[in-house]
């Protein structure tokens, strides 16, 4: 894959999560303000689709970082600062994804998410935007080192985060069972999503047509227990080797068909006409349509995560 | 043992093995990833079914998960087949290999005695004691058999 935009690319993505987060956190708070209930359930879809697309803003800043590291104009010193303070930023925003998810699952099971859902995604959505807010502000100081003062420069010494991606890396480099170990967890994990996955979209399909959508909703948490499995293994992965990732093309179909998949969770997690059918009736055209392509996607997954060392220089 | 090693330099094992092709062994070891998650996946959502998750779906409306099943056990079979030939001699002395393919033995097993056990005994399914005793079982030894055809890779 040619990588020189690659950093182009990063510039571009990485305003979504620091702007769509306070787009999500001021929907939450109005929704409070006018005690609104649609406007509730938008700011969790908006949170969780944020958190998805952290994803490759996280990514793309690796593979920049990778990219631009050698060279004079640039400060390695303030993109390994920029990259531990985003680290924590994309770890604390996907949490806040997570308990989105669970706010509008639970409009299903309970008829409107938990007062400690809720709570959970306002405290969790602050601290992510003060997070992201500083990883931002580092982020700017890799290409104009001049607004650094200059005893921060000549003290630059490795970075002081507390959770810092060289030490994730050590970790799993460091220990020979932590990656195979990882892998099983992975393997695991895709039989969970993946498992969840074809029983839903196969009942849309009109496949055991006697079972009522309501009872397939909550099989749901199992299937994004499993894709949350992936992405704590997969990013373990990626931290730990992101060489032989960035510089792969199957990696990034990989990361663009799971944010499909993603999608597709809050899809099964929030559709309404579909979610109304008796058992024995049939899904409309258009969720079935979407049902083919959600297969689609994830058989893409599998393929291009499995071709992963052949296709590209993952082990 | 000489059986392995003819079984190992046979064309077919060969192609699988050495073909500089993605076609040959990258894509049967692919077909093995999706027979593997059709499997555990579809008997997995059974398993939990059995032992109280989503309890409203209705036993009998679940019976395609078998037929789930058994596309991804047939779908393994073939290309774990090929992949043992490639590397038969190794594979065929290899305790982490043996323990896979005893624990992929008792899941099946446990597959066909749950759907006896829940179908067979009257118009109506019931969940037996002994069913949701052979859920447990199979989420269990699915998990061992992930994990030792995983070690595979690393020994």
């Amino acid at each position: 894959m040619d990588l020189t935009n690659i950093a182009h690319l990063h510039l571009l993505l990485n305003h979504v999560p620091t702007v769509g987060l306070a787009i999500g956190l001021g929907l939450l708070l109005l929704a409070y303000l006018r005690r609104s209930d649609h406007l509730k359930h938008a700011s969790l879809e908006v949170l969780f689709v944020i958190a998805l697309l952290t994803f490759p803003a996280y990514l793309s800043g690796v593979a920049a970082q990778a990219h631009i590291q050698d060279r004079p104009e640039v400060s390695a010193f303030s993109m390994e600062v920029h990259h531990d303070a985003a680290l924590l930023a994309f770890v604390f925003m996907e949490i806040t994804g997570l308990f989105a998810w669970l706010g509008l699952w639970q409009y299903r099971r309970t008829g409107g998410p938990l007062r400690s859902t809720m709570g959970a995604v306002l405290l969790l959505s602050v601290v992510s935007m003060a997070l992201m807010g500083r990883a931002g502000n580092v982020g700017g100081e890799i290409r104009h080192p001049e607004i650094l003062p200059a005893e921060v420069l000549a003290e630059a010494g490795p970075s002081t985060a507390w959770l810092k991606s060289s030490d994730i890396s050590a970790v799993v480099t460091g220990y020979p069972w932590v990656w195979p170990a990882a892998e099983t967890l992975h393997f695991i994990g895709m039989c969970m999503a993946f498992g969840v996955l074809l029983m839903v979209n196969l009942r849309i399909l009109g496949v055991m047509r006697g079972v009522p959508f309501s009872s397939v909703h909550r099989l749901l948490p199992w299937g994004i227990l499993g894709f949350g499995l992936n992405m704590i293994t997969g990013m373990l992965f990626f931290i730990a080797a992101s060489g032989q990732y960035v510089e792969n093309y199957a990696f990034y179909w990989k990361v663009l068909l799971m944010g499909l998949a993603g999608a597709n969770f809050l899809y099964l997690t929030v559709f309404d006409k579909t979610y109304a059918l008796d058992p024995g009736r049939d899904a409309g055209a258009l969720d079935k349509l979407v049902a083919v392509l959600a297969l689609g996607t994830w058989v893409g997954v599998i393929y291009w995560g499995r071709m992963l060392p052949f296709l590209g220089n993952a082990f | 043992m000489d059986f392995f090693i003819w079984l190992e330099g046979s064309a077919l094992s060969t192609w699988v093995r050495e073909a500089d092709t993605v076609w040959a062994y990258p894509t049967v070891l692919t077909m093995h990833t999706f027979g593997l998650a059709l499997l555990v996946g579809a008997s997995g959502i059974f398993a939990l079914r059995l032992l109280g998750v989503a309890s409203r779906m209705p036993l009998h409306a679940l019976r395609p998960l078998f037929t789930v099943m058994w596309i991804g056990f047939w779908l393994n079979a073939v290309t774990g087949s090929l992949l043992f030939m490639a590397d038969a001699s190794r594979r065929a002395v290899s305790v982490l290999f043996l323990t896979k393919l005893l624990f992929v033995a008792i899941g099946v097993v446990s597959i066909v005695l749950v759907r006896r056990d829940v179908f067979a005994t009257g118009p109506e399914p019931v969940i037996s004691s002994k069913a949701r005793m052979l859920a447990m079982v199979s989420l269990a030894v699915w998990v061992v058999a992930i994990t030792a055809g995983r070690l595979l890779a690393y020994v």
